[in-house]
């Protein structure tokens, strides 16, 4: 029990908490970049995933990249980017929106194809249009598996995101690298604490969000297309 | 006025001759280190979801049979899947040093958010009517499990595994940064450390080409474990949006969280 | 009106689905697509609203051609209901309802106080309104989807298989329901279905559609079931038509007999002379109220002392009874083949005996219509 000890005594130390490389500097850098890569992976994957959901066009290839884009190793993403511009944030966020973009995209469309066809023919045959159907119908509809797309993608990002100290930016995953090297094993798991807290926090925020966003009759549905 | 196919060309000229470097490179290194790093990954990633699926069978098996154990078993996969993979690695160095288990025991971890859901959803998708017979038909729990229940869950449960492997391969690269990363020994010690491109390039592809090739191979092996669902496959309309979505929610159920 | 002039529909992959077809769908009426699958009747439904566009011919409204209209604006002013409703699984009932009236710009008042008229008029309670679609019965659902068609008042209601979805006896209050509705409405209604008994309970005309698309009969039911076209008809039909058939002809011209009633508190002396003048087998006791009791036989009232109440005797049940007014020759008959004594009782609207009819004299009467079926035809409308 005494690793416990040593953490708590990581934490309870005041300097950990002070200037730039605090940890509320940390925590702050690392929810920057983990929702850069989140907002712009969803401004990617969601009009996407809706778009070929509404038209069935283009899902066969929009899902294809996605499974390819789940395989591509994200150290190799990121080194590729990094010897292409150099160190700095911007690789961080290529190699994270990489990881983000396939949960999102394969959610949003597999949600909107999901939507009962009864439901969105009677849609039409009542006079919707098209826009209409996707506004009113099918973002609703698909909006349970649209947020565990987002969620599944964020737990992720937020986890990967430790890599950013690898070319030399901050978040928290400056504490486990520096503390490797240094073999301070209490500041690794400080800093591994620290980003599973936060993988917590996303979760509950994601768990209000849905009471929020989701309609009242979808709720007490399951969240995802029993077969 | 330029002519617009002459611009696509220019355009892809630099990229085809990145290919041909890099293809190049990865063919005069086969021997070393290109080939042994590769079969180094195919250990760590088929060794990990091996020892996850040995791992999910039973525990999904219990929170089928025990219901109340599932929201604490789900709620601590999924924990166990947000510790950054690079923490845990570094944590397990001090006990598995630079053996395999440093990468292995982390990425089997991680399958366990992905595989768990799927053998509960696998197993709770047995016809009770299906259960009920074989009760009657004098099976034993056991033998009604292993006879009736697994084979009948094996679609749903491949599902699970084509996602775990492909997150597991893509993700053993990670183990590089402690010197244990197959494919990611290439991109990292040949490729960022000498700042060359060639290697970087070589240990993507061969990281994707084997994750699509162990994608492929499990859809093999669902359809020979799997006879009696062959003909109602891809061909029937609506059957490969099946698989799609099973796989879509799979892929959505990692780090999905239970009751927090 | 709606019109079909030489309709075809032919998809890319060469299948037929409706092959030149040509009908007209009277308005205020009700007309039945029927068929097999593959008869292109949900097709020929689905051309009306520019669901589906043939590829020859012309579908008109009161003499437009449908595709002079944006499709979405055609639709608005069509009702659409489909089988297992389709209904909206995220909003609540009155907001399923106010679908169309909110598309057609009204307000979110007046939409959600049309909703309520309408789940009134369909049958439903006030307090479904804030309900969800998943907390309602398989027919309610139904009966909600009944309401979001008519919800902006449309002159055309397509129905595309709306009941075949639910049990029989659920189907059954459905048609009934619709059938009034219809009464007070007086909607074109153009309704599919696979269910012979369905079309004939619901159409004023039925269209009979062959596998291929093609028309093989219109007519008003009782013709169809009278004068099938041709084989095929005859045996979509069923071959119990003539039975079916004689739904359509009302009971009240039967020659009831009253002289075979004697009331509880008569003698069997008194009886026995009754049976002797009717020269019956058997009588019909009723009591006070001239509510029927049962059947007396004739051997039973010559056994009997001459001071016992026929009430008090052995008396055999009367089955089931018809009304007068507004049952059919069908019923009559069916009441007359239950009955023990063959003989069917009539009774008034208050449920007093009115008369017997013997199986005899309903083979006469049906005879009579069988050469003649435009006379007496019921309305089931009226």
């Amino acid at each position: 029990m005494n690793v416990a000890a040593d953490v708590a005594s990581w934490f309870a130390q005041p300097e950990n908490w002070r200037g730039p490389g605090g940890i509320p500097v940390r925590f702050a850098e690392h929810v920057y970049y983990s929702l850069a890569a989140l907002a712009l992976a969803a401004a990617i994957a969601v009009p996407v995933g809706l778009l070929t959901g509404h038209t069935g066009r283009g899902g066969f290839l929009a899902i294809s990249l996605a499974n390819f884009a789940r395989a591509l190793p994200t150290i190799g993403v990121l080194t590729l980017v990094v010897l292409g511009m150099g160190l700095g944030l911007v690789p961080v966020l290529v190699a994270l929106v990489a990881l983000a973009v396939p949960p999102i995209l394969v959610n949003t469309y597999e949600g909107v194809r999901g939507v009962d066809p009864q439901v969105t023919d009677a849609a039409r045959g009542m006079g919707m249009r098209g826009r209409e159907v996707l506004a009113r119908l099918e973002v609703p509809l698909a909006m349970p598996l649209i947020l565990l797309g987002l969620r599944t993608a964020a737990v992720q990002v937020v986890s990967t995101a430790t890599i950013a100290a690898y070319v030399g930016i901050g978040g928290l995953g400056r504490f486990i690298v520096d503390g490797q090297s240094q073999q301070i094993i209490e500041q690794i798991l400080g800093g591994a604490l620290l980003v599973v807290l936060l993988a917590l926090a996303v979760t509950a925020l994601f768990a209000l969000l849905r009471r929020l966003v989701v309609a009242p009759g979808l709720r007490s549905r399951p969240a995802s297309p029993s077969s | 006025m330029a002519d617009p196919a002459h611009e696509v060309w220019a355009a892809a000229a630099p990229l085809w001759g990145w290919a041909v470097e890099s293809a190049r490179w990865g063919w005069q290194n086969l021997d070393d280190p290109v080939g042994p790093l590769l079969a180094e990954h195919v250990l760590l990633s088929y060794a990990s979801v091996l020892i996850g699926l040995v791992l999910a069978v039973p525990l999904g098996v219990l929170s089928v049979r025990y219901r109340v154990v599932y929201p604490p078993v789900l709620s601590g996969v999924n924990a166990l899947y947000a510790i950054p993979s690079l923490a845990l690695f570094f944590l397990l160095l001090p006990y598995t040093a630079f053996s395999p288990w440093t990468a292995i025991i982390p990425l089997a971890l991680y399958t366990l958010a992905i595989l768990v859901p799927n053998v509960v959803d696998g197993l709770n998708q047995v016809p009770d009517h299906v259960r009920q017979a074989a009760a009657a038909m004098g099976f034993s729990p056991l033998r009604r499990l292993l006879q009736v229940e697994l084979p009948v869950a094996v679609p749903v449960i491949i599902a699970g595994l084509r996602v775990a492997a492909v997150a597991t391969i893509s993700m053993v690269s990670v183990a590089s940064l402690v010197g244990l990363g197959g494919l990611g020994g290439v991109i990292l010690t040949y490729g960022f450390a000498r700042n060359f491109a060639a290697p970087v390039v070589v240990g993507i592809t061969l990281s994707v080409a084997l994750a699509f090739a162990t994608d492929g191979l499990l859809v093999l092996a669902q359809r020979a474990l799997t006879p009696w669902a062959r003909d109602r496959g891809p061909a029937r309309r609506g059957g490969r949006g099946l698989a799609v979505r099973r796989r879509a929610t799979a892929a959505a159920r990692a780090g999905e969280k239970g009751a927090l | 009106m709606i019109t079909f002039e030489g309709v075809t529909k032919r998809y890319p992959d060469g299948t037929v689905a409706v092959d030149d077809l040509d009908l007209t769908v009277p308005s205020g009426h009700t007309t039945v697509l029927v068929g097999s699958s593959g008869s292109g009747k949900t097709t020929a439904l689905r051309m009306i609203n520019r669901m589906v566009e043939p590829t020859a011919g012309r579908v008109a409204i009161d003499g437009d051609d449908v595709r002079g209209q944006d499709p979405p604006v055609l639709r608005r002013s069509i009702g659409y209901v489909i089988q297992q409703a389709g209904l909206f699984p995220h909003r609540t009932v009155a907001d399923n309802i106010a679908t169309v009236p909110r598309l057609l710009g009204w307000s979110r008042r007046r939409a959600r106080s049309r909703a309520g008229e309408l789940l009134e008029l369909v049958g439903l309670e006030p307090e479904h309104a804030d309900r969800y679609p998943h907390q309602l019965s398989g027919g309610q659902q139904q009966r909600v989807g009944v309401a979001r068609a008519l919800a902006a008042d449309p002159p055309i209601l397509l129905m595309d298989e709306p009941f075949s979805a639910v049990d029989p006896v659920v189907r059954a209050g459905l048609q009934d329901e619709l059938l009034r509705l219809q009464d007070e409405l007086r909607k074109t209604v153009v309704f599919v279905t696979h269910d012979i008994d369905e079309a004939v309970k619901i159409g004023d005309s039925i269209a009979v559609l062959r596998p291929g698309g093609r028309l093989a009969q219109v007519d008003r039911p009782e013709r169809l079931l009278a004068d099938p076209a041709d084989d095929f008809v005859e045996a979509f039909v069923g071959y119990d038509r003539g039975v079916r058939r004689l739904s359509f002809f009302p009971a009240r011209d039967l020659p009831l007999r009253s002289d075979v009633i004697v009331t509880a508190g008569d003698t069997a002396a008194d009886a026995r002379d009754v049976a002797r003048r009717a020269k019956e087998p058997w009588l019909l006791v009723v009591d006070s109220r001239r509510r029927p009791l049962g059947w007396v036989a004739a051997e039973a009232l010559a056994a009997a002392a001459d001071e016992r109440d026929v009430a008090d005797l052995d008396l055999v049940g009367y089955g089931h009874v018809f009304t007068v007014s507004t049952d059919s020759l069908r019923a009559a008959l069916d009441a007359a083949v239950l009955s023990p004594a063959g003989r069917a009782v009539g009774v008034a609207d208050d449920g007093t005996a009115l008369g017997a009819v013997a199986q005899t004299e309903l083979g006469a009467a049906i005879w009579a219509v069988g050469g003649d079926e435009h006379t007496g035809a019921v309305s089931r409308h009226g």
